[in-house]
């Protein structure tokens, strides 16, 4: 009995660890809601350059004496409204315009970091997130942007639905499609900036994309979708936690570990009927 | 029967859409009632013309008299095919915008959206999901969207390009009979035979080359001014176009 | 004059950077522009990140980097393409499940109290630091993966702008695209040192993008893209050399600001298909219909 006290609740003996436990809780519910749209809506990749973005903001908010909440939100805002104008150019497709805004935050905080800060090891910790550098202000933001993500979700779900089924025709339906999307890449860049203290700007998708994907491959259906994925997250978040005090590392890499085994998991108890019944398919990635 | 058209463009000119051509000085009404074929190349300005007709483009001179938004069926590809909706799903989408985001859909739309999926002949897969259901089928869940909007007038994009034939014949009696009902309906279209069968062709190629009744309009000459190159002339009364659309 | 334009390379460690920089743009060019044709910039992006476990693994265990490095990009492909052959998962779902694991397993065993600490260099590259032995490498990936381009240079086109009508000629775009994947793995050892590992998404998509906009054909955009890549880093070594800036950053910032000012250039009339058209691209966010 005290063996396994020891083993799965003295880690979270420390109020630090507590703190990081309520946070990680919280951040399951954006997580999995706004997780499930990501997922369906192709947009990982833009959730990956949101967190990464905000490593400029990052860099400097210590050195400057910013709230980092604050310079990685405005990182998160202008990669937005970058990609708006870039896109409505029509010159270069969103793929590419991410890819170019990502570069170009990469590499001013990478200037800046180089100026600001001598040793290697405060920009870890940018990079893949602390245990105990979670406050108070931190879990304080992360429960309202459950909040927001959650009346979000209801207010929005059938710009989102329809736009995200059938762009073209969401003007004809009468549905707000354009302004949908924006608010929900707005509301990504916001969630991402209140995970970044907990996983690092460089793994946001332990927590915006893992889980949902791997709920997807179970569930299919929109509210069960994000019913599970919201539940996979905070497990994922709980055991995460665990193992990343277990081994002294920042929550980010523990995170994906366990994010990335669940999924291969489930996705080869998905492959594995077919593997037996059917002749294998055509190899390769899709393109 | 109204006093006006339920469609009327002047002198419409302008509209840039990345792989389409822009329009110049295109003029047309249209009745309630009526069916137009839209016939026009790639790149000759169909696709700038439904977005104009939607609200979506500026323009840079004209006017377009539009008093009832118009339903659009864009062609299927155009749709996600994973996404987890079902084919009563859809057709309900067309009721989004007489709700308010904060109502469900009353139980008076659903039975809409059932009754328009039972008038496309597809009450029966009304749970199947979206992406199950074939081409022809999904075009036809589309036309059923359109139909619970209960517009007047309705857009298609090449409605029958790659669709079966049961699904085909299907659908052409539902032109009929939306036509009968006093909707309007624009039909873009490569199928010159189908265009014949219309009320009025509308011959587009970056600029309008004719628009009128098929019978004097469909003349040889201007169907070679509409498809230059891409026309296929097989005798005196029988022309086809190049179809580009590998589906 | 000539004194401003010379003396960054007036010694081994600048020419050597001259060199690696030439090797790198000749390749990561022509490889953007098929990176951005097939939609993969999400792929691009990542597949750097996951080369970490690679070259963790490679430094605690004693083996040579490079050798680590390659193994951490051919789990990399290998991981996107097995994830993407549920029909569940997207495209860019697979890359960010694929990518995040090895990554976070990377990070993990760099963070542990055994890893060589300088975790910042290998993330960031060492533009200066590249050695002769270097240079081969480079210039021996960058030879392999031109000339496996030019080779499937008409599959990769029949694959990007037709993959109904490739199957029918015989290509298959399963396989292609995994190519590509795998070439970029390549690619991105061959530019890890000297740009390092989160910048070498710069030298492959920005001049890739530049050339897109500046001509509508395929061949002239290869060959553009492969000279202004090479364009960027050496005005990112410039800026590097006389504002003291790291080196990987500079070759960056000067890739973006080529893209930028291709953007001046007024978009021709569009007469035909352009060239970025593929297939079932996945419908994004902004620019909805094609």
């Amino acid at each position: 009995m005290r063996v396994l006290y020891d083993l799965l609740i003295e880690p979270f003996s420390a109020p630090f660890m507590q703190r990081a436990l309520l946070e990680v809780l919280l951040l399951a519910v954006p997580g999995g809601v706004l997780g499930s749209w990501i997922v369906l809506r192709r947009l990982a990749f833009y959730t990956h350059a949101a967190g990464t973005a905000a490593f400029p903001g990052l860099v400097v908010a210590g050195p400057w004496g910013l709230p980092p909440q604050l310079t990685a939100l405005a990182c998160g805002l202008g990669l937005a409204g970058g990609l708006s104008g870039l896109t409505r150019t029509r010159r270069v497709d969103l793929d590419a315009a991410i890819g170019l805004g990502l570069v170009l935050a990469l590499a001013i905080g990478v200037i800046l970091a180089s100026d600001l800060y001598e040793s290697g090891s405060g920009v870890d910790r940018l990079l893949f997130g602390t245990l105990i550098g979670l406050g108070t202000t931190d879990v304080w933001l992360t429960a309202g942007l459950a909040l927001v993500a959650l009346g979000a979700n209801v207010a929005l779900r059938r710009p989102w639905l329809a736009g995200g089924f059938d762009p073209a025709s969401a003007r004809s339906l009468g549905v707000r499609a354009r302004m949908g999307d924006w608010l929900l890449l707005a509301l990504i860049a916001l969630a991402v900036v209140a995970a970044l203290e907990a996983v690092g700007a460089l793994l946001v998708a332990v927590i915006f994309v893992l889980p949902a994907a791997t709920a997807r491959l179970v569930f299919v259906r929109l509210t069960a979708l994000q019913l599970a994925s919201v539940g996979l997250a905070a497990a994922e978040g709980v055991a995460g936690l665990w193992l990343a005090r277990r081994l002294d590392i920042g929550p980010g890499p523990a995170l994906a570990m366990i994010g990335g085994a669940l999924f291969a998991v489930t996705a080869g108890m998905r492959a594995l009927p077919r593997q037996v019944a059917a002749a294998p398919s055509a190899p390769g990635a899709r393109a | 029967m109204t006093a006006a058209p339920v469609v009327a463009v002047r002198r419409l000119s302008g509209g840039y859409v990345a792989g389409d051509g822009a329009l110049v000085d295109v003029n047309f009404e249209v009745w309630p009632g009526q069916v137009i074929a839209v016939l026009a190349p790639n790149g000759g300005g169909k696709t700038t013309l439904f977005r104009a007709l939607l609200g979506e483009l500026p323009f840079s001179s004209g006017e377009i008299e539009l008093p009832h938004r118009p339903a659009y069926v864009p062609q299927t590809e155009r749709s996600r095919l994973d996404f987890p909706v079902s084919a009563l799903d859809v057709a309900l989408m067309g009721a989004y915008g007489r709700t308010p985001w904060y109502r469900r859909l009353s139980s008076a739309d659903r039975e809409v959206g059932r009754a328009a999926l039972d008038r496309v002949g597809l009450a029966d897969r009304s749970r199947s999901p979206f992406g199950t259901l074939s081409g022809g089928q999904r075009q036809r869940v589309l036309i059923a969207r359109a139909l619970v909007q209960e517009a007047p007038v309705i857009l298609l994009d090449e409605p029958l390009s790659g669709v079966d034939r049961v699904s085909a014949t299907h659908i052409e009696e539902i032109f009929a009979d939306l036509s009968a009902e006093g909707r309007a309906l624009l039909i873009a279209t490569h199928d010159i035979a189908q265009a014949r069968r219309s009320d009025r062709v509308l011959c587009l190629a970056r600029g309008q080359v004719a628009f009128g009744p098929p019978d004097v309009t469909l003349s040889t000459d201007v169907l070679r001014r509409t498809y230059g190159a891409e026309l296929i002339v097989l005798d005196e009364s029988t022309a086809v176009a190049v179809d580009h659309h590998a589906h | 004059m000539l004194d401003v334009l010379l003396e960054p390379f007036a010694d081994g460690i600048g020419q050597r950077a001259l060199m690696e920089v030439v090797l790198v743009g000749v390749v990561c060019g022509p490889l953007g522009v098929w990176i951005l044709l097939f939609r993969q910039t999400y792929a691009a992006e990542s597949i750097s990140h996951a080369m970490l476990p690679g070259l963790v693994i490679a430094a605690l265990a004693g083996f040579p980097l490079l050798l680590g490095a390659a193994g951490g990009v051919l789990a990399a492909a290998g991981a996107i393409a097995l994830a993407g052959r549920d029909e569940r998962v997207g495209p860019d779902v697979a890359v960010a499940v694929a990518i995040t694991t090895l990554f976070g397993l990377g990070a993990a065993l760099a963070l542990s109290p055994e890893a060589p600490p300088r975790i910042g260099e290998l993330l960031f590259g060492d533009l200066l630091g590249v050695s002769e032995g270097d240079l081969v490498a480079t210039g021996l990936l960058a030879a392999a993966v031109v000339a496996v381009l030019a080779g499937s240079h008409r599959a990769l086109a029949l694959a990007a702008f037709d993959p109904v009508g490739a199957r029918s000629l015989g290509t298959r775009p399963g396989p292609i695209a995994f190519l590509l994947l795998v070439l970029l793995g390549l690619t991105t050892l061959a530019a890890v040192q000297s740009l390092g590992n989160l910048l070498v998404l710069a030298l492959i998509v920005a001049p890739a993008a530049a050339a897109l906009n500046l001509t509508s054909r395929l061949g002239p955009a290869l060959a553009l893209a492969a000279a202004l890549t090479v364009a960027a880093g050496v005005s990112g070594l410039y800026l590097s050399w006389y504002l003291d800036l790291a080196g990987g950053a500079s070759v960056a910032l000067c890739a973006v600001a080529l893209f930028g000012l291709s953007l001046l250039r007024r978009p021709a009339r569009a007469t035909g298909r352009p060239l970025r058209v593929f297939g079932r691209a996945p419908i994004d966010v902004f620019t909805g219909t094609r």
